[in-house]
Formats: C-alpha cells, structure tokens, sequence
C-alpha cells in the first residue's frame, strides 16, 4: 500500500497532465500534416523532455506518438493523403466515405477505434507484459519469415476485383521494396548509382505520390467534379454502427497488440492484416474500399492497437520495437533509467506511475480528437478548386521534408503518375504497399533463418509457432482457392442457366 | 470563376513553396552567423541520435543559436556523409556526428563519393564507448578461450546491426585475428538484433555497451570481455579481449567513438569557435552525467589528434574487410 502512495504521488502531478494533454495535441496536428510523421515529432521533441521529470518526459512522447497515429488518419479520410505510413490503410474506406459525404462519420469511426484499440493495448501493457514478452522472444527469424508468408496472403483478400490485377500490383510493389542495399553483403540492388536510391525508396514520398496526387490530376483532367455539399461534416456515427464495428475493432486490437508486441513489424502491416481480416470476416465484403465503416474501423483499431503493445518490449525487455520506442529508449536513459527487467524491481513505483498517465492518454486522446473533428472536417466543405492546390503545396512540401531533399519530391510526382495509371486501368493499390511494406520483411528474414540455420532447412519448422503459421498460411490460400473455385462454378451454373 | 479562383490559388501556393526553399537568413559578423545544423547520419533513437540531441542541446546554450538536429540515415551513414562532403551553402555551419560507420565506410565501399580523410575537418571526439563481447545465458561458453576454441571446431553465428557498422566489423576482426568460423547475421538495428541472442538463436554478439549492460546485469546475457584497451568501469570483473594474451587478441582493441566533423570548407574561425564550445559542453556535468548512463567515456582526441585517429582507423578497417571478403 505504500507503493501504492508512492504511484499516486508520482502520477498526479500538474507537470504529467499537461505532458500528456500537449503530447496528445502535437501528436494529432503533426499527424495530419503529410510528411510529418509521429516519428519525427517524437524524435524534435526529444531535446526538450532533457530538462523535464521523466515521467512527464515519456508521458509527452507517448501522447506524441498517440495522437500521431490517430491524427494521420484525419488527412487520409478528408484528402486522400496519409498523414503517416500507418494510416495508408485507413485511406481504402474513409475517402470514398468522405466523397459520399460521410466525412464526420468517417472521422468518428476512425477516432472510436482509435481510443477503443488503444485502451484494449494498454491493458494488454499493465496486465500481459511480461507473457506477450515472452512469446516476443520465441519470434525468431523463421517464426518471423511464417509471419510474413501468412500476412502476404492477405493479397489474395484485398485484390477486390481481379485476382491478376492485384498479384501485378503486389509483385510491383516487392520488386520497388528491393531498391536499395541488399541486408547481407551491403551491395547495391537497381540504384543506378543513385545515392538517393541507396537508402531504399521513401515510404512517404511513394503513398503522398500514390494516392494524393491521382485525385488532384483527375480533378484538373475534369476540371469540373460535382462537388458534395451534404455539409460535410454530415452526420457521426451512430451508435448501431458502432456497435456493429464492435468486433471488428476488438479483433483489430488484438492483432494490434500481437504484431505490436513482437519488435520490427510495426503499425502499417497491422492495420492492412487488421482490415483484410476485418472484410475475410464482414457480410458486407463487396462494400469495402468503397466507403465501408468497419473497413475505417478495422484499420484503426489495427493500428491503435500496435501503440500500447510496442511499449512491451521495451518495457519488459528494453527492445525497441520501431523507430518511436527506440526514441522513447532514448529518453528513459537520458533520464538515467534502463528498460528491461531491472527497471521492474528498482523503479516499480515509476513504471506503475506511467502505466496510469498512459491510461490517461486513452481518454486525452478521445477529447482532443472530438474537438479535432470539429474543425478538420469543415475541409471536407472547402471546394476543391482551392483544395486541391493547397494539398498540392503540402504534398510537395510533405516528400521534401522527410530528407530535405528535391530528390523524394520529383519521386512522389512519380508515384503521383503510377497511381494514376493505378486509378485508370482499376489496379488495386492495396497489394502494390503490402508488397512494397512485407516484400523486405520477407526477404531479409528468409535469409537470415538460413544463415542462422547454416542453410539447414529444418529451421523453418522447428517449433509450435511456425507450425501454427504455416497452417494458417496453407488454411488462407486454400480458402482463397476454394472461394475462387466455387464462386467461377457458380458464375459458369448461372451463365449454363441463362 | 471557378478557374479563376483554382488558378489563383495554385499560384499563390506556389509562391509560398518557392518563398520557403529560398529565404536567406540575416547576415552577422561573428561566426556563427546562422543556425547550425548537426546532421546524423542514422536515424533518430540510436545511441548517435541519443547523443548529438544531448550535444545540440548544450551547444546551444554555449553558442547561444539554434542547433537543429537533423536525421539523414542509410547505408552505414555513407548517405548523410556523403551529402556533407557535398558541400553547399549550409556546409559553413553544418556538423556531423561521425563514427565507426565514418571509417568503415570508406572500407567496404570503395566507390564512396567521397575521402574520409581530405574532405572533412575534425572537431572533437566526444564520446568512446567499448564492445561487449557477450553470449547468451543459456550459451555452454564461459570464457573467450572456450568460445574460440569451439568456434575452430564447429560454425558459430554472430548477430550484428547492419553491414558495417562497428558490431559488425568487430565481429569480423575477431573472426580474422582468431581464424574461426563464424557467419555473420545482418539485423536492421540493434533493437532487431537483441531478441535473436537473448532468444539464443545466434552464439555471440560484439554489441555496444549501452545496449546490453542492463541484460548482462539481469543475467540475461553473459559477458566474455570489452574491447576497450582497458577494462569498464561498468564490468570490472569482465577481461579486456587484449588481455586474452591469445589468439592474437592483444591486437584486438576497439571502442565505439562518436566524434563531431565538417566540411573541409569549415572556416578557420568556424573551427576554433566550435572547438571552444565543445571542449565547454564536455565539461558540463549533464554531459558528464549523460556519458556515464551510456556507459561511456567522454572522447579524447580533437583537431590534428583526431584527424590521425581517423587514418588509424581508416587503415584498420579496410584490412579487415579485405580480409574478411566484404569489400564490395
């Protein structure tokens, strides 16, 4: 009980909630912006958590990072463009929701799962660490290599309209992931002795090029697109639908919480095998990526869900996960504390401190974000003929400002062509990024199980998890199969029929 | 109307960008007479990172301008480098935090852009930070002389954060010096790597210090030796790979150095004030403090020391990876 003062103590301080409180804001305007990433706020914001308690310190980074991957989420719904990498997902249904006008609705769905998938994350934090750490550290390379087969799968699910259209995509989209120093040797693949190309080709710049661009060249194709005046904002959502997202969005977190337990696969591959299960599963499957609720719902949650998760390694073993909990490292040994089991016996109090400002972070985040809604979703209202050039500015703006370089500005005008071309011959671009995103993953940790294993093929079944995986895989591409099969016999009955 | 309003609007958007690319700062007298620009040639979170925030923190405070920190990853740091080495308008007040990734680089990629030596100017070594040599707990090998023994015997495998970073070359040193077997296993980053050894699915690792002191203390990870000179402060119970005496390990000593570097177009002025304020910064006790959280020990060398450091180091490693095959 005396720690339990202690906690208390620690926790309620003015300094954590207004940390908090300023992390969260930062976090969702900064995650609006295209080329702002939550990554980057964290990393600028480093320097000034120096000076503070490091409760509060890592209190602001984590309401950063939090309302950066809720934020990145408005920008995608209202303009096509992704405000981070882990919203590119969210983009598939909440655009076509905002162009029907939907855009509140949208907004709502995204935020409600937002809060709902980061708060089931958190528990899983206080309550799980210590086991989803320990499943983390059976996630070997071929565990992980298994991982990725099953996630590729999920190509075979997004390829909404023809199944050859999206393995195109997919298979594009892993031969551009291959640009760049090969993992092993250090040798340069297809850069052309582009010093650019050497660091592989920039996410960002590729999804601003991918999905913005395309509406702003068709907009000035057309010229005059009939603008939606159903006042935008329209109406929110209802409680029904959200009730009906429900499980979408408890199941979205819970793949969350396991991709972000494990380190390395990060938010975006969450959200994409989030929302793919979400339509495998959803009686409405022919309306996702036209405008479906549980699509928005499905991505968020997925990507919410990683939040929380990714702190587990850190917490309990003091391994960053991604690019933010290598930040959030950082500042924990600024402040003289080490992650890891060690900082469990000797700064118990500390940890159950944060783990209560985390908590709080949930419920910031679902006021900040209500008042965001307020006012984001009145661009939905603005016409596009002064829309659109703004976004322009910002997508030119967002490319550049990730390694201030022209460079990844002219390769975003690129992409901006390609996902035209996307647009006009019906390629689905969902397969192209989950090939741009796994094709990588895929790769490095094939070989790396090999080099573990001394090229001894064994490896890749040597335990329950990749046995479970492989059976998952199999069962996906066999129910893929069968559907496939079963749908053309149906087609060739009713054409027999007629 | 319509039109008229899109076109205005593209154009005025347009003039906010070109406004933004081209603005000029006010000119001074005084060096510096701009903000500075620390570049890192990794990506944020890293222990490189970790320090030149902490650095440009307190070097603002001495300077009295702003140091903007900012990240330019890729290829062992051979790309943020690289950019430096081009020169350009910022160079006269752009900093770099080099380290071994700087001298290897110039190892394993021959068609490097640029020399590591001629076309930088050397400020100061900030920080050294040994190796550890550590298996896991779980590993059968107590002592360095058992591990090699194996390892002439049997295949081992060593984790490393990327090609060319220092963990990966202090893996290929070992595996030269000691003619064993040991395949390397490239991991993105040392938050990547940590899992596959404490996991056990790689036999040894030669990781910075600050990365594994807290496992080796839980007991997680078993440390063999450092590969400093001489032993840390943080291990003292653990043996210096030179003081093995065998295997030609005397040979083997090497430290995680971070060190802060220019463009060769780096005025005179410039050097001699930014010298000055470096060698204040490494005297505050917040830098003091930081260093020993990381395990480290403040750098020692600046100016022509540093600069013979480099050529040292420059020589060392392009033995080693001819050597070892990774020379591309």
């Amino acid at each position: 009980m005396e720690n339990f003062s202690e906690v208390i103590a620690i926790f309620f301080s003015l300094d954590n909630f207004i940390a908090i409180a300023l992390g969260v804001v930062i976090g969702v305007v900064v995650g609006s912006i295209p080329g702002l990433t939550a990554t980057m706020a964290v990393a600028l914001a480093l320097p000034f958590t120096f000076s503070m308690q490091p409760v509060a310190a890592i209190l602001l980074l984590v309401g950063i990072y939090k309302g950066g991957m809720y934020g990145g989420s408005i920008t995608a719904i209202l303009i096509r463009t992704p405000g981070s990498p882990a919203s590119a997902c969210t983009l598939l249904d909440g655009y076509p929701m905002a162009q029907q006008g939907h855009a509140k609705k949208a907004l709502k769905t995204a935020l409600y799962s937002s809060v709902i998938a980061d708060f089931i994350s958190n528990i899983a934090l206080i309550f799980f660490a210590a086991y989803l750490a320990k499943i983390a550290l059976n996630f070997g390379a071929p565990e992980f290599f298994w991982l990725i087969c099953f996630s590729l799968t999920i190509i075979i699910s997004l390829a909404s309209g023809s199944m050859i259209k999206g393995l195109m995509a997919a298979l594009l989209g892993i031969l551009l992931s291959l640009v760049g120093l090969d993992e092993v040797f250090g040798s340069q693949r297809f850069t052309f002795g582009n010093y650019n190309l050497m660091d592989s080709i920039s996410f960002i710049p590729l999804l601003i090029g991918l999905f913005a661009i395309p509406e702003i060249i068709e907009f000035y194709r057309k010229k005059a697109l009939p603008h939606i005046k159903a006042k935008a904002s329209g109406a929110g959502l209802a409680f029904s639908e959200l009730k009906r997202c429900m499980t979408t969005i408890v199941r979205g977190s819970l793949i969350g919480v396991i991709i972000g337990a494990i380190p390395g696969t990060g938010a975006t591959a969450a959200a994409f095998i989030s929302y793919s299960d979400a339509r495998r599963r959803s009686p409405n499957k022919a309306n996702f990526g036209k405008g479906e609720v549980e699509g928005v719902a499905a991505a968020e949650a997925g990507n919410n869900g990683v939040a929380g998760a990714t702190m587990i390694p850190l917490l309990s073993l003091g391994i960053p996960g991604d690019v933010i909990t290598a930040i959030i490292l950082g500042a924990f040994m600024v402040h003289g504390l080490t992650p890891g089991p060690i900082m469990f016996q000797e700064n118990l109090s500390l940890i159950y401190a944060l783990f209560m400002g985390i908590m709080f972070s949930s419920v910031v985040l679902l006021l900040v974000g209500n008042v965001a809604i307020k006012y984001f979703s009145l661009i939905a209202d603005i016409p596009k003929s002064i829309l659109f050039p703004i976004v322009l500015m910002f997508c030119v703006y967002g490319a550049y400002a990730v390694n201030n370089d022209t460079f990844d500005v002219w390769l975003m005008l690129a992409f901006g062509v390609l996902g035209y071309i996307f647009n006009r011959a019906a390629i689905p671009a969902a397969p192209f990024l989950i090939g741009f995103i796994l094709g990588p993953m895929f790769e490095d940790n094939l070989r790396r199980s090999l080099l573990i294993g001394h090229n001894d093929l064994s490896i890749f079944v040597r335990g329950p998890i990749t046995w479970a995986f492989i059976a998952l895989t199999v069962g996906s591409i066999g129910l893929a199969l069968y559907r496939f099969i079963s749908a053309r016999r149906e087609a060739r009955n009713i054409a027999d029929k007629a | 109307m319509n039109k008229f309003l899109s076109t205005t609007c593209l154009a005025a958007c347009s003039g906010v960008l070109i406004l933004g690319m081209t603005v000029s700062s006010a000119s001074a007298n005084e060096w510096p007479t701009d903000d500075i620009r620390l570049v890192v040639p990794y990506a944020p979170g890293g222990t490189t990172d970790v320090l030149s925030r902490r650095v440009a923190d307190l070097l603002q405070q001495e300077l009295d301008t702003n140091v903007i920190v900012e990240n330019r990853p890729g290829a062992g740091s051979t790309v943020g480098t690289g950019r430096l080495a081009r020169g350009g308008r910022d160079a006269g007040h752009t900093i770099l935090m080099a380290s071994p990734g700087h001298t290897i680089g110039a190892a394993i990629y021959p068609d490097l852009s640029y020399d590591p030596v001629e076309d930088f100017v050397f400020l100061q070594n900030m920080i050294d930070i040994p190796n550890v040599m550590v298996v896991p707990a779980s590993s059968p090998y107590e002592s360095v002389i058992e591990f090699v023994e194996a390892a002439q015997e049997e295949n081992m495998t060593f984790s490393h954060s990327g090609v060319g970073s220092s963990i990966h070359m202090s893996g290929e040193l070992f595996k030269t010096l000691t003619d064993t077997n040991m395949t390397a296993v490239p991991f993105a980053g040392s938050g990547a790597a940590l899992p596959a050894l404490l996991g056990g699915d790689v036999d040894v690792s030669f990781e910075n210090m600050p990365t594994v002191l807290s496992h080796i203390r839980s007991g997680d990870l078993r440390a063999l030796a450092v590969t400093s000179a001489e032993r840390s402060e943080y291990l003292p119970d653990v043996p210096t790979l030179a003081e093995i005496g065998e295997h030609n390990l005397d040979q083997f000593i090497t430290t995680a150095w971070f060190g802060l570097i220019a463009h060769n177009s780096f005025s005179e002025e410039a050097q001699s004030v930014m010298q000055e304020a470096l060698a204040k910064v490494m005297e505050r006790e917040e830098f003091l403090d930081f260093a020993e959280q990381l395990g480290a020990e403040p750098g020692q060398v600046s100016g022509e020391e540093f600069k013979q450091f480099i050529i040292a180091e420059v020589e060392r490693w392009d033995g080693v990876a001819q050597q070892a095959g990774i020379s591309q």
